[in-house]
């Protein structure tokens, strides 16, 4: 098939994961209070550790406003209209695949996430979240003769009580942000992944969210450690079904990173966006932050954030240990009414540390694309350097591209780089492209995908392309 | 070489253009046959890039009269894609830079575009190299272009040089050549000029568009037409070029004063 | 030392912008409530000044119809500042100019006097006029200097304006200054400050139909406990206008400098060509610098570039002064200096005279014992 049929086949399906399983939940009643919060914890028979955490998560938030300093647009959200806690029923997780529900195993095979031994990938262990509870881990086994752990949080808090209680909330205390509380008092399930002492973890992890519910809020968290010396490769990919109501996903991811050790944490986001006249989609308020404790300890961010009505997410680095690395690649794509305020936080405790960022935003149709960083550099960061890139490709003049780039310096010997640049398609680009013989839209897509090179170069092999494809088919009918 | 009865591959009527609502061409006409080169010369401003961008199907140009029929198709109704993937070819003036996309892989889609429409086989990554490998010899290129982005930071000579190649791998029916020797050394111009030379044959048929005779010092043309005013004012052999060399376009002036342009 | 600001919130009529407001984030207002709670005299900037040919004061039916419509057209009319001069109604110093006027210097001289001194300057170039306007503020004692400064700029007309803020280390400065350009006009700003405990200085330009052409200078040198803020705004509202704004700081001893610049290219802003840039120098690790670029562009036909960079002075360039001989303190100050003259030479001629240069880096800015040696070479930093 040539290629320039692969973009008309792309380009002739709207948003291809917005099917519901008719499946039967266990869903408790709307609403937040102290009561769900331990209904929660019970449901879930977790130690008192959590539970604390948990209430005192809900008090903070309690005393909490939503921010508003974003450049996004939405109507008040009513968190009482909210369910917190919704599973398919199936009582406990099951110790083999056959025993899970096979609609379930149908729905992600539909995305493209086949889970049963025969057709799963090959050197991808994949934990696989529906709603609130995470049904399947694949692989976990193999990982385990290598000392990795990858379970669904939940499990972990079982298994692995002390681990989790060593990690939980040390990179995003229970009151960070609004977000961040509600998510801390709230969250349901998502996934723990533990590299041990010097171990490279042998194949790429991936989680998969699925939000099924029409009216259920998702609030996932996700903590990875790796210790000293030990190195993962993690991604994960997003999708939910077609609603003309908006749902909250409210995550939290905390990355732990020793001496020597690495995280390579990557993103391709394709919630529902919502109609393109804005009606529905995912409001997307996220907290992602990675602690690089030990020395040459290194983190890396890469995001593809095409989906969603609103984006709001700052994966970031607390760059601590001596000579510790900080990396934040990300494309965001806004199309419609499409809202996207993303970007990074640099902080820079450590002496030598440093950062890179580079980000792009595509702003077409009447959407918001906002870049907004910081680049915080301590009285300690000796040698610290940074260098930031940010590109706004912008298509159609009913788009909005900004950027919000802040530098803090306290340290002389320090050296902070920032440069931004706009473009668009131009109509001369597109005529010498399709004077050779290649179509409009793949003309299109070609520009858009050398656009974004430099962070689809971050992305593991496997998703690279799935990237570029996702890029063609968001933009289908914006250009021209 | 002129063969009388060798089939028609372009043929252009009364063709009238305008950009902005301000008319460019005034009643081209042009039959090219195949094995033909043709070359198109005036001053600034007679309307010669602007006849090559009509044929292409720039979006910025209207066609407000006339035909062009290109073996057996109305051109007009084409997309630019379309255009060059049945054998329609222009080579730009000023090939813009895209940053950001390969220039192999930009060869390689715009290949198999153009061989998809003739039914041969697609051509993988590794079998386009091989045959992108082969062409850049026509224009004695260096590979290392080919890992850049398309023409971006290439000096006016590479980006000709790249526009030939270009040529080479989506052997078009009629190439039109828009100024190919504007902004070249000597070398260059003749690098380019084997190239285009290489690419000619009996099948094929090329529209030069240029000012000046070096051009032709090197690629012999059967047929020299001159624009002035948005059509073509007179039409020769060879010798027309020489003459005009000698004489400049003065005698435009007067030419064009007893021959009014007329209103479609 | 530490008095009140209620009686600013009196005068401004709104309270005093709190570091909770992104605006403020970063600015430190205490050296405002150590001033003497009561309003001065601001002395007349044009007593004893003979208007050059061109220039003249604006009549009051003039100054009436006039004045707001630069602070209505840049929105400035909810800015603090802006709420605090004119809730002092200082009086109005209105200069209209017609045709090609010779420079003028307008000088704002707080000097020893104690508690806020306001001033409010409107300027009005008529279509193809032009001048070039130094405006000086001054102060050498515990004083508030508030300005606002109004300019409407007519079709055609070019204005090169310096502001230079020669200040006191017990004294504030707060300047507000609004331009609206017509098209085909140019504004060449270039500012200077230093030495002010507290300098807030909003310039904000709106091309009210595009198709003009803005280029902003800036130096702000701070030291000591010092704290020098910049929120620049520039918005096209039409289409081909062009910016090229370069802010410059540099932040010694425990000083703080900030830098905001907001571009805002809206739909109707084609073909805008903007770009901004931004560099600190941080010469003491108690010192800091918070930089922060804001552009805003729904225009798809632009181009915009905006940069930003934080540094101490390039090891390299040092090294290779030393290396011919000059002592590292000699050489780092021969570096400044060309860090700073690149925006100070923008400055109207007028400027020489208060020797901005010198007070910025101290007598010993020269060569000795040749001070005619030339700073070219040396500029680039």
């Amino acid at each position: 098939m040539s290629s320039a049929a692969t973009v008309g086949d792309l380009v002739s399906q709207p948003y291809k994961y917005g099917f519901v399983t008719d499946i039967e939940t266990e869903k408790i009643a709307k609403g937040l209070s102290e009561d769900v919060v331990r209904l929660i914890s019970a449901k879930k028979e977790e130690p008192a550790f959590l539970l604390d955490f948990r209430l005192r998560a809900y008090r903070q938030w309690l005393r909490m406003t939503e921010p508003d300093w974003a450049t996004l647009g939405y109507p008040a959200i009513d968190y009482q209209d909210i369910i917190y806690y919704a599973a398919p029923k199936q009582q406990q997780k099951k110790a083999s695949l056959d025993e899970v529900d096979p609609k379930l195993l149908e729905t992600f095979e539909k995305l493209g996430i086949p889970l049963s031994e025969q057709k799963r990938l090959s050197n991808v262990a994949v934990d696989a979240v529906f709603d609130s509870v995470s049904i399947a881990t694949t692989y976990k086994e193999k990982l385990a003769e290598h000392g990795v752990i990858f379970s669904s949080i939940s499990e972990a808090v079982k298994e692995h009580a002390e681990l989790v209680e060593r990690y939980l909330g040390t990179v995003v205390p229970s009151g960070d942000n609004f977000f961040a509380a509600l998510n801390s008092a709230v969250f349901s399930d998502g996934s723990f992944v533990f590299i041990p002492k010097g171990v490279e973890c042998p194949m790429e992890l991936s989680t998969y969210f699925r939000i099924n519910s029409g009216d259920t809020g998702q609030f996932e968290r996700t903590l990875i450690v790796a210790e000293e010396g030990a190195s993962v490769s993690y991604l994960e990919g997003c999708t939910a079904p077609m609603f003309d109501t908006n749902q909250l996903h409210a995550a939290v991811v905390e990355l732990v990173v020793l001496d020597d050790a690495s995280i390579k944490y990557s993103t391709v986001q394709n919630w529902y966006a919502g109609d393109e006249n804005g009606v529905g989609g995912i409001y997307n308020f996220v907290t992602k932050r990675g602690q690089c404790r030990g020395e040459r300890s290194k983190i890396s961010w890469t995001q593809v954030e095409t989906g969603s009505a609103i984006t709001w997410k700052y994966p970031s680095c607390v760059l601590q240990g001596a000579d510790s690395v900080g990396e934040f690649y990300s494309v965001a794509l806004t199309n419609h009414r499409q809202q996207a305020d993303t970007g990074t936080k640099m902080i820079h405790v450590g002496p030598r540390t440093r950062s890179t960022i580079v980000s792009k935003g595509i702003s077409a149709g009447h959407s918001v694309n906002s870049y907004r960083g910081l680049v915080q550099i301590g009285p300690k960061a000796v040698g610290a350097r940074n260098y930031s890139q940010c590109d706004s490709m912008l298509i159609g003049d009913q788009a909005g591209a900004n950027t919000y780039p802040y530098i803090r310096c306290q340290q002389p010997e320090a050296s902070v780089e920032h440069e931004a640049s706009t473009c668009r398609i131009s109509a001369d680009q597109l005529f010498y492209l399709q004077s050779r013989g290649i179509g409009f839209e793949e003309a299109v897509s070609m520009m858009v995908s050398g656009f974004c090179r430099d962070v689809f170069n971050q992305l593991p092999m496997e998703f690279a392309a799935e990237a570029d494809k996702l890029l063609a088919l968001k933009l289908e009918g914006s250009v021209g | 070489m002129i063969r009388p009865d060798a089939p028609i591959l372009l043929e252009i009527q009364g063709l009238h253009a305008s950009v902005d609502e301000q008319p460019i061409l005034n009643g081209v006409n042009l039959t090219i046959r195949a094995g033909e080169i043709h070359a198109v010369m005036g001053r600034n401003g007679s309307g010669k890039s602007t006849l090559s961008k009509v044929l292409a199907g720039h979006p910025a140009y209207t066609v407000t009269a006339g035909s062009v029929r290109y073996q057996d198709v109305n051109l007009l109704e084409l997309e630019p894609e379309q255009r060059a993937r049945i054998g329609l070819f222009l080579g730009f003036q000023y090939p813009v830079e895209i940053p950001g996309v390969s220039n192999l892989e930009f060869l390689r889609v715009a290949t198999n575009a153009r061989r998809q429409e003739r039914g041969d086989d697609e051509l993988d990554t590794f079998a386009f190299e091989d045959l992108v490998r082969e062409r850049l010899n026509v224009v004695q290129m260096d590979p290392a272009f080919l890992e850049r982005s398309v023409n971006q930071g290439f000096s006016g000579g590479e980006k000709k040089r790249n526009e030939i190649l270009q040529m080479a791998l989506l052997e078009p029916l009629v190439a039109i050549l828009d100024e190919t020797d504007s902004g070249l050394d000597i070398d260059a111009l003749r690098i380019v000029a084997s190239g285009v030379n290489q690419l000619a044959g009996p099948h094929t048929a090329t529209l030069l568009i240029t000012h000046y005779q070096r051009l032709l010092d090197l690629i012999t043309p059967d047929f020299v037409h001159v624009m002035a005013a948005g059509r073509i004012l007179r039409s020769g052999g060879k010798e027309l070029a020489l003459e005009l060399e000698r004489t400049g376009y003065d005698w435009v002036d007067a030419e064009l004063a007893r021959q009014p342009v007329e209103v479609p | 030392m530490a008095g009140s600001t209620a009686w600013l919130e009196g005068l401004a009529g709104a309270p005093v912008p709190s570091r909770r407001l992104e605006d403020w984030r970063f600015t430190d207002l205490t050296a405002l409530a150590a001033i003497h709670p009561k309003l001065a005299m601001a002395p007349d900037p044009l007593a004893g000044v003979t208007l050059p040919a061109g220039v003249s004061r604006l009549s009051s039916e003039a100054v009436e119809a006039l004045l707001g419509r630069a602070l209505h057209a840049n929105h400035s009319e909810q800015h603090w500042l802006v709420q605090l001069n004119q809730g002092i109604q200082p009086a109005v110093v209105g200069l209209g100019v017609s045709g090609a006027a010779q420079p003028l210097e307008l000088i704002c001289d707080a000097g020893e006097a104690e508690g806020l001194v306001p001033w409010r300057i409107l300027l009005v170039l008529e279509e193809g006029a032009s001048l070039e306007l130094l405006q000086v503020q001054r102060s050498s004692g515990a004083n508030a200097t508030t300005v606002i400064t109004e300019v409407l700029l007519g079709a055609g007309s070019e204005l090169r304006l310096g502001s230079l803020g020669l200040g006191d280390r017990q004294a504030c400065l707060l300047t507000h200054l609004a331009v609206e350009q017509a098209p085909g006009s140019t504004l060449a700003l270039t500012s200077a400050s230093a030495g002010w405990a507290l300098s807030r200085f909003e310039p904000r330009v709106v091309q009210s139909h595009g198709a003009a052409h803005t280029q902003m200078r800036s130096l702000q040198w701070v030291d000591d406990q010092q704290c020098a803020d910049t929120h620049s705004a520039i918005r096209f509202d039409g289409p081909g206008g062009t910016l090229d704004q370069l802010h410059k700081a540099v932040a010694d001893g425990a000083a703080r400098s900030v830098f905001n610049g907001a571009i805002s290219v809206p739909r109707a802003a084609q073909q805008t060509e903007a770009s901004q840039l931004s560099r600190s120098l941080l010469l003491s690790d108690r010192a800091r610098i918070d930089t922060k670029p804001q552009l805003e562009i729904v225009a798809d036909d632009v181009r915009c570039a905006h940069g930003a960079t934080v540094s101490r002075l390039q090891q390299d360039e040092l090294f290779y002064l030393q290396s011919r001989g000059i002592a590292a303190a000699q050489a780092s100050r021969l570096l400044l200096r060309g860090f700073c003259d690149e925006v100070l030479r923008g400055l109207p001629a007028a400027a020489a005279t208060w020797r901005p240069l010198e007070r910025l880096l101290g007598a010993d800015t020269q060569l000795s014992p040749d001070p005619e040696q030339p700073a070219a070479p040396l500029g680039k930093v």
